[in-house]
Parts: C-alpha cells; structure tokens; sequence
C-alpha cells in the first residue's frame, strides 16, 4: 500500500544549526511532510532571513558561532516586530536541567535533546505550527 | 562575534613601545569598573599587552555586553600565546553559551596553538567538551583532521560526538574514513540521525575522491 501525502501545509520552517548534516536532516524530514524550509548557519544569519521572510517556526541550536542559539533567542524577543513571536523549538546536546532552563529564559517554547529521532521531529514541529498530527 | 581572522603561525604577539605602553593598572579598571564603550576600549588596549591574556579572560565572567565580549575576544585570539589558547579552552566548560560560542570563534583563529592541544580536549571527560573540540579540527589539515576524527568514532559512545565528528569528516574527511564511518553506521542501535550524517559523508567523501581521480587521470 502506497503511503499516505504528506498534508501540504506550507507552514515555513527556519532551521538554524552549524553543523550541515544537521540541518540537511532536519530539512529531508520537515519537507517530506509538507513544510518549506530555510536555513541559517547562525544568530546573526537567523536574524538576517526573519528581515525577508516570515516564518511558523524556528528550529534552534543552541551552540553556533558568531551568535549562539541562546543570544539569538534573547535578542529576537526583545524586537518590536511580528517576528518576536514566532515561535522556538530548542535542540541541543545538552540535557541538563539547567540547560532548558536557560533556554526558557532566553525565550524558547519548548526544548529536545539531540539527536532526534525523524517522528520526534516532525511531531513538534506540527503541533508548534498548528497542523493536525 | 564577528569572524575572527586567523592569525599567521608563528606570528609573535605585539610588544608595546615602553615609551607608550598602556596603563594597565587604570586599563584594569576600566576593564572592570567602566561603561560599556569604556570596557570595551579598555579591552581594546589590554589586547596589545600579552600579560593581560588572563585580566581579559577573567572579564569574560561577568562581562554582559556582547560588543565589549566581542572585543576581549577578538584581543584573546589576536595575542594568540599559548596561555590565551588556555584560557579560552577552559571556557568551553561555561554554562553560558555566548561564551563557549565566542571562545570557539577565537579558537579557531588561532589554528597554531590547536594540533598540541586537541588530542586531549577530545578525550575529556565531559561529552559537551569532546563535541566542541570535534568543530575545532575543521581548521586543521584534511588529513590531520580524518586521523582524529576517525579516532574519536573508533572510541566514542556519545551519538552527539560521533555526529559532530561526522559533520568533519563529511566536509574535510579523507577515503581512509570510509570504513570507520561505515562500522559507525553499523553500529547496534546507531540514531537515525547519525546513520543519515554517516552515508551523506560516505557519499561527499567518495565523490571527492572520484573528482580528484579524475582531475588526476
């Protein structure tokens, strides 16, 4: 039996993670079920693409050069646009408490531990955007 | 923090002219006690002074503006001695990831000081360390850099240690990788993800190789 369309939601995904096979994972799996995709390699790119287009969700390292996830997240909070709200997913290696605590200070809706398995992925990402599970 | 450029191997640090050598006790000060503009070129200034390596470093600590982090950084990496190499490893372990990020930028700039010090960074105890040191070998030779990363798979349990050394070896990694990231693959239990970063860099490093077979031919 084939398997089921993925629904088209069209919900736009910014992905924002150093590392390249992170981000072409996270990418195979969220366009597989419907979602547009754009990627950032850091804060300071992240930043960059909310000025050119709006986004469902962004998905957030915590550890990056030249902006980490957690400098990003606060700076993107306080703005004063629409984008301010969008929401954050987390995912990072590290799975201390104090870890997602920082996280949820800096403005972080939820929070995952690397590395996630594929159903992980996408089952947040369309409940955090709103599209039927 | 901006890109920090590496510096050339071997380049001493700069020595002030005594007759203008910077007033590091009023610097210190500033360093400590200024507005952020005055930490900042404070900052700026203790950069020309290699005995300062370890006044900026301890700055770092309670230092929130991102522009006066961004210049103890850019100081650290450009002093570039072994004991700011140090320093900045020990940062690595910082709960704040503004500064584990910032430290690795300067890090990366300073690629002399890294070949010494990145086989026993990346057997540390502590899995978040062995990870950030696994991105640090991306500024060393293409061969130098498959020899570690392929050390580090053949030892590490942690699945987020192989990935990052995977991420490496998928842009750097030369064909003696193959086998090691294929045993990694295989490995009982191996995440998706790593099974998935392992054959996209089994495939970037074969296509490399066909390329340079081919330019060779």
């Amino acid at each position: 039996m084939a398997e089921a369309e993925p629904i088209r939601s069209g919900r736009r995904v910014l992905v924002i993670d150093d590392a390249s096979l992170v981000r072409l994972y996270y990418r195979q799996l969220l366009e597989d079920d419907g979602f547009v995709v754009e990627e950032a390699l850091n804060g300071l790119e992240a930043l960059e693409a909310l000025l050119v287009g709006p986004f469902d969700l962004l998905i957030v390292d915590v550890n990056m050069p030249r902006m980490d996830g957690l400098t990003f997240l606060r700076t993107l909070r306080r703005l004063t646009s629409a984008a301010a709200a969008i929401p954050a997913l987390v995912t990072s290696t590290e799975a201390a408490a104090q870890d997602r605590e920082a996280a949820r200070a800096a403005g972080a809706n939820f929070y995952l531990v690397k590395p996630l398995e594929p159903e992980v992925l996408t089952l947040h990402a369309r409940l955090m955007c709103g599209v039927p599970a | 923090m901006p890109l920090i450029r590496p510096k050339a191997a071997g380049a001493p640090a700069s020595s002030p002219d005594p007759r203008t050598a910077p007033d590091v006790a009023a610097l210190k000060a500033a360093l400590q006690h200024g507005t952020p503009d005055a930490r900042r070129a404070a900052a700026r200034a203790l950069a020309g002074v290699p005995e300062a390596a370890g006044l900026l470093a301890a700055a770092l600590a309670g230092e929130e503006d991102i522009r006066v982090r961004e210049a103890i950084f850019t100081g650290l990496a450009g002093l570039g001695t072994g004991e700011c190499a140090d320093l900045l490893l020990a940062l690595l372990r910082s709960p704040d990831a503004g500064l584990r990020g910032g430290a690795l930028d300067a890090l990366a700039a300073m690629p002399a000081r890294l070949p010494a010090r990145l086989p026993a960074l990346l057997r540390d105890d502590d899995p978040d360390v062995r990870l950030l040191a696994c991105g640090l070998a991306r500024v060393l030779a293409s061969d130098e850099a498959t020899a570690l990363m392929c050390a580090v798979l053949e030892r590490e349990a942690e699945p987020n240690v192989c990935a990052a050394a995977v991420d490496v070896l998928a842009e750097l990694g030369e064909p003696q990788a193959l086998p090691v990231l294929a045993r990694c693959a295989a490995r009982p239990g191996a995440p998706a993800f790593l099974v998935f970063a392992t054959g996209i860099a089994m495939r970037r490093i074969r296509a490399a190789s066909d390329r340079a077979g081919e330019a060779g031919a």
